[in-house]
């Protein structure tokens, strides 16, 4: 027998709470990847349990013709991850940091370990300015992989939308890292 | 380079500690099971009037291991507690703001009218967290007759509280 969707599942819960904790057995621990990547292991922690609990408490809103909950789980959490914009910013720092030792590491070369020191910092920075719903919709697409159809899901737009946004989020990155600042430059 | 691979490279993996989603779950489904209890309602009430309301809470949940019922909070616009409900074994009772439904504080009427019983599994352990929270105790603690261990104590406004803790069924023969 196919097991339930979520779709079900979810519809199941209405009339039978405890139902719901087969939603956290199936999606818990990629939303937990999810926030982890995003402020890191222990503020993950704490919006986990938040996620489920208001996950919990809307889900008559739950849109039943979806049969998989998980961008619906993902478009919480990428509210709940506005409250907490300093700690994604100070994670972004560190990861670029990281990500400039390792290309450094790789190359072994002093001139491209000295671009990459330049370089992801500023991928850092153009990531954090980026608008609030352009941010979310890069980050859903480039690090959770999401198709264009689940980020708009997730972020409640139509698909072209999600599209148009995910463009200016590309044009406004190249702008920001074009070398030498030429872009900067041009839109001074 | 394009920007978007770019972004992808800052992607980086957060370590969690592998109890992380089993306590997840725990939390959850005891938020579920909260949240769906329906709301007990014992068929008598007693209130108790106090003029500081979340005062009288945390003494009474510190002293002497009463809880809370989180959902029967009402509070002021000033964010004080205005009434609530303590439940402790299969027992409630409401507190609130003196002057409401004309009853008040010991503290400030001078005296009591009342004293109220509550039956503990294990009495020597009450005691000692009633004292150790500062609780003034107006009654040893004592075994009357070979029945019950009783000690009587005092919460910060007043009231009166009998803990008592039987010994033995008392047969139907031997009661007065």
């Amino acid at each position: 027998m196919d097991s339930p969707s979520d779709a079900e599942v979810i519809g199941r819960s209405l009339d039978e709470p405890e139902a719901f904790g087969l939603v956290y057995d199936r999606h818990a621990a990629t939303v937990l990847r999810f926030l982890g990547r995003r402020v890191g292991a222990e503020a993950a922690e704490g919006l986990l349990g938040e996620l489920f609990r208001i996950a919990f408490e809307r889900r008559k809103t739950f849109d039943a013709t979806r049969a998989n909950a998980l961008p619906w789980l993902y478009g919480i959490g990428s509210n709940l991850l506005l409250k907490h914009r300093r700690a994604e910013a100070r994670r972004l720092r560190a990861s670029a940091r990281m990500a400039a030792a390792d290309h450094a590491a790789d190359r072994r070369t002093s001139a491209a370990a000295f671009d990459a020191r330049v370089l992801f910092p500023r991928v850092a920075d153009a990531i954090d300015s980026l608008p609030d719903s352009e941010r979310e919709a890069l980050l859903l697409f480039v690090w959770e992989e999401l198709p264009y159809q689940s980020v708009a899901e997730a972020l409640e737009l139509p698909i072209g939308t999600v599209r148009s946004r995910l463009n200016r989020a590309r044009a406004r990155l190249r702008e920001l890292l074009e070398p030498n600042g030429k872009g900067r430059e041009r839109s001074r | 380079m394009k920007p978007v691979d770019l972004a992808k490279k800052l992607r980086r993996e957060a370590a969690f500690e592998p109890a992380v989603l089993d306590r997840g779950k725990a939390a959850l489904m005891a938020a579920i099971r909260q949240e769906v209890q329906p709301m007990r309602r014992p068929t008598i009430i007693p209130r108790l009037p106090y003029e500081n309301v979340g005062a009288a809470l945390s003494f009474l949940e510190r002293a002497f291991g009463f809880r809370e019922v989180a959902a029967a909070r009402g509070v002021r616009a000033d964010g004080a507690i205005d009434y609530t409900m303590v439940e402790f074994g299969d027992g409630m009772i409401g507190l609130g703001a003196q002057g409401a439904h004309g009853a008040f504080s010991p503290k400030r009427a001078g005296t009591a009218s009342q004293y109220i019983t509550v039956h503990v599994d294990d009495i020597d352990a009450h005691h000692q967290r009633a004292l150790a929270s500062g609780a003034e105790i107006v009654s040893r603690l004592h075994d009357h007759l070979r029945d019950y261990r009783v000690y009587e104590a005092l919460d910060l406004e007043g009231h009166r509280w009998r803990f008592l803790q039987w010994l033995r069924e008392v047969p139907q023969s031997e009661r007065r």
